[in-house]
């Protein structure tokens, strides 16, 4: 299948003369045209295997794959937005100077849910609503791969769940490949095609789910099982 | 009456210092030669505004500072841009810039009038030197303590190292560029005072000192009113750009 392939990667970070082993090599298979979700209690090694993968760092050894042409867009944990752009120039930032469609744009924040903000900036906005314009310029960008680094983390119950609908929904539409680390077992039961569990710098068990994503219940009996496991493997 | 006395209060201390100036010369403590009354100095700098001559050494040095102060800022902002750019570079000139920062530009006047005479660019150097080093140094702070976050989001969309600086870094920057060119703009009025008090025959500060000669000690306070009052001026101009431009950005603490 094509996608990205991830080859004893090997990350280390020096903290005060010490080395620190936070990948101890990764083998990982990230699908096309699905979501993968790595899934791992805090400082694991989920967000450096994510900027590996994103390019923002390099892997001390390993390799990382790439089948196809891709071009890739990155949503943070935090929403990074440039403070002195309002939402409108926010969300085109990724484009540069790259001619599109003001249709495509205010298309993409209106899906973000936020009509009549085009003009506000970050500062006025709430935290959920930063985040919303952070995803929103990473779907402007129409990349084919997009990683997120537990970007609804900030947002409400409410807000959580339309987004992650959104998602999924973007996901079909657009076919586009999604690697997605967060530290939640729902949420990575209600997105993911595909989910790596992460412990320790190493993958500690994979599992892959059939049902379609947009029709999860997280109630059914496969998915209960399913998250009992995986309870189970992160020693909870 | 608190938003009456609130309005008022830039006002009361000024009008407390004539008071007590009125006092001291109404006393009778010092001679008229050492300190003119105010009405005096007030009938002056009205005689001088309706002559028109504080006008001209006015903008006689209006126009040398914004000249040094434009040279000064392209440089400034050229070679924080270098060090932006390539910070490794720093190490090299790092110390020479020390060196000059420390090194009060009126102290160099004999050396200018020896190499470049007593013409104008004596004093546009003098400018250059006052204004450089605050621009400088906060062009360089604002340059590169741009918030690391936001350059890798330019990362993340491919921008190229100068793409970064055009659309990252240099917005980022534009505050403490406007307070960098804000306090050079007052180093430059400082320094081309002094400059036309030793090497010059037309601008304010020769118009002070050419008064202490003629024993007019009210045109000598006018002089220094006059310079006072086109620098408060200045600077206000650079307040407002500053909160025009940066409109509420400052709540979120970029600035």
């Amino acid at each position: 299948m094509a996608g990205i392939e991830l080859k004893q990667i090997q990350k280390t970070y020096p903290v005060d003369g010490h080395t620190i082993h936070v990948l101890k090599g990764i083998d990982l298979q990230i699908p096309e045209k699905s979501i993968t979700v790595i899934l791992g209690r805090s400082g694991c090694g989920k967000t450096t295997l994510l900027r590996l993968v994103g390019g923002l760092e390099s892997p001390d050894s390993g390799e990382i794959h790439f089948d196809t042409a891709h071009k890739t867009a990155f949503v943070f944990q935090e929403s990074r937005l440039m403070p002195w752009l309002n939402v409108w120039d926010n969300v085109k930032f990724g484009l540069k100077k790259q001619p599109c469609l003001d249709a495509t744009i205010q298309n993409i924040i209106d899906t973000v849910g936020l009509k009549g903000f085009e003009k506000a900036f970050p500062h006025q906005l709430s935290g959920g609503m930063q985040q919303r314009v952070a995803i929103a310029r990473a779907l402007a960008y129409e990349p084919s791969f997009i990683m997120m680094d537990e970007p609804f983390a900030a947002l409400d119950y409410f807000t959580r769940n339309q987004m992650q609908k959104e998602l999924i929904r973007l996901q079909k539409n657009r076919g586009a490949s999604i690697l997605f680390v967060t530290h939640s077992i729902d949420e990575a039961l209600l997105l993911g095609h595909k989910i790596a569990i992460i412990e320790n710098g190493q993958i500690k068990k994979e599992f892959l789910i059939e049902t379609d994503s947009d029709e999860r219940d997280l109630l059914a009996e496969e998915l209960i099982a399913l998250k009992r496991e995986i309870i189970q493997q992160l020693d909870l | 009456m608190k938003k009456t006395l609130s309005t008022l209060a830039p006002f009361l201390g000024i009008i407390l210092v004539v008071a007590l100036w009125f006092l001291v010369c109404r006393l009778g403590i010092f001679s008229t030669y050492v300190l003119p009354p105010p009405e005096k100095v007030f009938h002056s700098f009205l005689k001088m505004l309706k002559s028109g001559e504080i006008f001209q050494d006015v903008i006689i040095s209006l126009v040398r500072i914004l000249k040094g102060f434009a040279i000064a800022f392209l440089l400034a902002f050229l070679l924080g841009m270098f060090r932006s750019l390539v910070p490794s570079s720093e190490k090299y000139y790092n110390c020479i810039v020390q060196f000059f920062r420390n090194v009060p530009p009126l102290s160099l006047i004999p050396l200018l009038i020896l190499w470049c005479g007593i013409g104008e660019t004596t004093k546009t150097v003098i400018i250059v030197l006052a204004s450089f080093f605050p621009m400088y140094l906060n062009i360089v702070k604002g340059f590169t303590g741009c918030d690391q976050k936001l350059l890798e989001v330019g990362d993340a969309f491919g921008y190229t190292r100068f793409e970064k600086f055009k659309h990252i870094i240099l917005p980022y920057a534009s505050a403490d560029i406007l307070v960098g060119m804000r306090i050079g703009m007052g180093y430059s009025w400082r320094a081309i005072i002094g400059a036309e008090m030793i090497a010059a025959s037309s601008g304010i500060g020769h118009m002070i000192l050419f008064a202490q000669e003629m024993s007019r000690t009210d045109k000598v306070i006018v002089g220094i009113f006059v310079v006072g009052i086109v620098g408060l001026v200045t600077d206000k101009l650079f307040g407002i750009l500053l909160r025009k431009l940066f409109k509420g950005n400052g709540e979120n603490g970029w600035n």
